[in-house]
């Protein structure tokens, strides 16, 4: 693989994966899902960021994606407390929750349709317990025995 | 005193009030009670100050010096403080005008003048009489204002004005500059206006505040214009000569060199135009026809201000102008003959007012208007006799009318603010000091004869009465050069040596269009005008002495009489009912009745102030010089005034004396005429309908169109923006992605920009 289509190739991946973030950000509503979004869209970027140095030779590139992914990591830890914050306020995650702080005048705006709410509790799988040995299930040590 | 120069206590004594003034506003509140003594103190001091200036020139002048006689030259002295505005070379006079005839050269070119109004005071013996005057009554009224003010809430700002008054006031008759004094002539105003307003939420108070600041505007505008004249047609604004750089001499307006000069002053048309624009600022300052209808409602400020400022001094600023101004009058003997019409007919007028008026003090009022037009008729004469005589009735009028204010002052303070003389009788019993002074002030202003009132008012009758019968005052008055009677048929410029009187009266045209006139209208200075203006004053004096003595009858004499609010005023004293003043009111009145008492005797016996006052720089021009006559008792006059006087306090004994007056007698006993000068002669419903109505439309059409055509296009403009933001408004939607659209498409389009650039 020469060199050209290393590049062609690292930097379509790279435009993908902003694509998909830009178009998770500018549709979802949920803003842990919206901040993924943006931190996807940051990692295309580096994606082409690191593909460009690569190609030049120059390490500035690597460099800087380094910083990047530091920075991400401070930002992520002050997005999510205000994630958090917003969440004990509003007791939603949905941005437009916040839709208040749109002029005075204007008409609130109303979800057409409303997302389906489920008849059925969700079922969480339960976890053992760390640090103690799991009861052995009869049928399982049967099952493993066949295994 | 000794180590300070004369020009050193001539600065002193404007400057001290002023100091007081500043203090009494810095710490005023901090001195709670004693808020007087800053301003009394600076008044006190200043007062020393003019009496010890007076006695120095007077010694100057060599008056009661038993070793040499009186000077005939003129005396002045001017200290000049600094440069107020200089411009080198800034002004090129007007052709024809004299001051352009003065700066033209030999060779055809004019040479510019330099525009300069230096901060020049002087000291002459007219000055020096009424700075005295202005320092010695500022400080008995300020002395009675201690009692009179207390408790008042404004106690320390009514000294604050009072002494801030008193630097005006002193920097008027001081200032040896037009300018300057255009400057504190309205200071004096400004003064006067907020003593009027002192109790503001009195809505007569402001009401006559506002109009007395209104009417003097048109006065004041008659300076303005007078001023902006006289530097064209002179080309400087000084009253005393100047030296040049190069060591020549600047002859100042009234500088003794001009006076020296013959053809120094400018007669005919725009001579007249100054001097008439001149009576016009005096009229509106010393309360004349037909600007005299502030000078009533002014009584609403408190009764020490009406004392000092409307009857005392600040009125007789204009007296004090036509007299500074007196070489530029009798080159006009036309204006000089409307000031003494104007005077005349005024004292008449107010005089028949205030026979009618109820209100003690609006007496007294009507009473100062009329009085003022006795010095203004003596002015106009325009004689020697007749310039000390107005200034001899200023001083012996301030006393006897300060003296008569603050006895009403008194009354007004026992009777708990009533001045109504209908509802007060008989105080004589209550108030015995006041009741005293005030009789001695009356028979001081009706002219009874060993009172200051009768020798001002025999000698301004003498000089209307020189006037009138010229033959039977001696030869003099023929020999007077340019003040001689109308047979002159040309405008006294035709006499100027230098012929330009062709291009001057092209100037004049220019300027004054309507002054044209005054050379064709027959002339006003003929013996018949000054006969009839005898007359009138001699029928004046009869009115004064009898609306006089009706007040006094009303007020001292008859059955005890106190009106209810009298009761409410108690003064620290057991006994809450109507009493005598405190002796802080009672010693100002006892010491100005003295002087009412005897400084008309003394100053008439000694001729002490008219020989004083001939040392004048503006009073020694040959013209007023040549009218002097030798000091005489003019028995057959004094007669005539005396029977005046005694007729009209035999009237007013008859109408008033012991009897309850509290009807409106006198008015129903004139019939219509009553009607007339209870009316004031209609004069202010003649303004309402004149001046204030038409005004009032105007400013309804002005304020219409400011709502609805000028605030209209302001709100449009502002409705502008507002339409715009509504429309881009919907872009702020609350919701994030919407934000992130914008964002994107923002940088999509930038991104397009860029990229098309680059290709």
């Amino acid at each position: 693989m020469n060199q050209l289509a290393l590049l062609q190739n690292a930097l379509v991946v790279g435009a993908i994966l902003f694509s998909l973030g830009l178009v998770g950000i500018l549709t979802r509503r949920n803003l842990i899902v919206m901040f993924l979004s943006a931190e996807l869209m940051l990692q295309g970027i580096s994606v082409s960021l690191v593909a460009w140095s690569r190609h030049h030779g120059d390490f500035g590139g690597q460099v800087l994606v380094i910083f990047v992914l530091t920075v991400a990591a401070c930002e992520a830890a002050v997005a999510l407390v205000f994630v958090l914050q917003a969440f004990a306020r509003t007791g939603r995650l949905d941005s437009a929750a916040w839709q208040s702080l749109r002029e005075s005048n204007l008409p609130r705006r109303v979800d057409r349709e409303l997302p389906a709410v489920d008849t059925v509790p969700p079922t969480f799988p339960r976890l053992t317990p760390a640090g103690v040995l799991p009861a052995a299930d009869e049928n399982d040590l049967l099952q493993r025995e066949h295994v | 005193m000794q180590a300070m120069s004369p020009a050193t206590l001539l600065v002193l004594v404007p400057l001290l009030p002023l100091l007081g003034a500043i203090l009494t506003v810095a710490l005023g509140r901090r001195l709670g009670p004693r808020g007087h003594l800053p301003a009394i103190a600076g008044i006190a001091a200043a007062a020393v100050v003019a009496v010890s200036l007076l006695l120095g020139l007077g010694r100057e002048v060599g008056i009661g010096d038993a070793g040499h006689a009186p000077t005939a030259r003129p005396v002045e002295m001017v200290t000049t403080l600094w440069e107020w505005a200089g411009v080198d070379a800034a002004y090129a006079p007007p052709a024809g005008s004299p001051a352009a005839a003065d700066t033209t050269r030999a060779d055809g070119t004019t040479e510019l003048r330099s525009f300069s109004i230096p901060v020049a005071l002087r000291l002459d013996p007219l000055t020096s009489t009424l700075l005295t005057i202005i320092t010695c009554v500022g400080l008995l009224v300020a002395i009675y204002s201690i009692g009179y003010m207390h408790d008042d809430p404004g106690y320390p700002r009514f000294f604050a004005l009072l002494a801030m008054f008193v630097f005006s006031m002193t920097m008027l008759v001081a200032a040896s500059n037009f300018l300057l004094v255009y400057v504190f002539w309205e200071a004096v105003g400004a003064c006067s206006y907020l003593l009027i307003g002192f109790w503001f939420t009195k809505p007569e108070a402001a009401k006559a505040a506002k109009k007395a600041f209104l009417v003097n505007r048109v006065g004041d505008f008659g300076l303005a214009v007078a001023t902006f004249l006289l530097w064209m047609t002179y080309g400087t604004l000084n009253f005393h000569d100047t030296l040049s750089a190069d060591g020549t001499i600047l002859p100042g307006i009234l500088g003794q060199s001009r006076i020296a000069d013959a053809a120094g002053y400018v007669g005919g048309a725009v001579g007249t135009a100054i001097c008439l624009l001149l009576l016009l600022a005096a009229c509106g300052k010393s309360a004349q026809l037909p600007l005299h209808v502030w000078l009533p409602d002014a009584m609403e400020g408190p009764t020490p201000a009406s004392a000092l400022i409307h009857a005392a001094t600040m009125v007789t600023a204009g007296i004090y102008l036509v007299a500074r101004c007196a070489p530029l009058f009798v080159v006009c003997p036309d204006a000089l003959a409307l000031v003494s019409i104007v005077g005349a007919t005024t004292a008449l007028v107010a005089a028949l007012i205030g026979t009618v008026q109820n209100d003690l003090k609006r007496v007294l009022a009507y009473s100062t208007i009329s009085q003022l037009g006795y010095m203004f008729a003596s002015l106009g004469t325009g004689t020697m006799l007749g310039f000390t005589a107005a200034i001899f009735h200023l001083v012996t009028h301030a006393f006897f009318k300060a003296l008569l204010f603050l006895g009403a002052g008194s009354v007004m303070h026992s009777m708990g603010g009533v001045i109504d003389m209908r509802r007060f009788g008989g105080l004589r019993r209550l108030m015995p000091i006041t009741a005293a002074t005030f009789l001695i002030g009356a028979l001081a202003l009706a002219g009874v004869a060993p009172f200051a009132g009768f020798f001002s008012k025999d000698e301004i009758l003498a000089a209307l009465h020189s006037k009138g019968w010229p033959d039977a005052h001696g030869e003099h008055h023929d020999a007077a050069p340019a003040s001689g009677h109308a047979a002159l048929p040309l405008p006294p410029e035709e006499g100027r040596p230098g012929g330009n009187s062709a291009a001057l009266v092209h100037f004049v045209s220019r300027m004054t269009a309507s002054s044209e006139s005054a050379s064709t209208v027959p002339a006003l200075d003929h013996p018949r005008t000054w006969q009839t203006l005898f007359w009138m004053s001699l029928i004046t004096a009869g009115l004064t002495a009898f609306y006089t003595f009706r007040a006094v009858f009303m007020t001292f004499t008859g059955p005890l009489r106190v009106p209810d609010e009298a009761g409410h005023h108690s003064h620290g004293g057991a006994g809450s009912a109507a009493h005598e003043s405190p002796p802080v009111m009672t010693i100002p009145l006892v010491i100005l009745a003295i002087a009412s008492a005897v400084s008309g005797w003394w100053l008439f016996a000694t001729h002490a102030l008219s020989t004083f006052l001939a040392a004048t720089p503006s009073l020694t021009v040959p013209a007023v010089t040549a009218t002097a006559t030798p000091p005489a008792f003019h028995f057959d006059l004094a007669l005539q005034g005396t029977l005046a006087a005694a007729l009209g306090i035999a009237i007013a004994a008859v109408g008033h004396l012991g009897r309850r007056s509290d009807g409106p007698q006198i008015e129903r006993f004139l019939g219509p005429l009553g009607t007339l000068f209870a009316n004031r002669f209609f004069i202010d419903q003649l303004y309402k309908g004149l001046v204030v109505k038409p005004l009032e439309g105007v400013a309804l059409v002005a304020a219409a169109f400011d709502r609805y055509v000028i605030d209209g296009l302001v709100d449009g403009i502002a409705r502008i923006p507002l339409a715009l933001g509504a429309w881009v408004r919907h872009l702020q939607s609350g919701l994030v992605q919407r934000y992130a659209l914008v964002g994107v498409l923002g940088t999509l389009l930038i991104m397009l920009a860029l990229a098309s650039r680059l290709r």
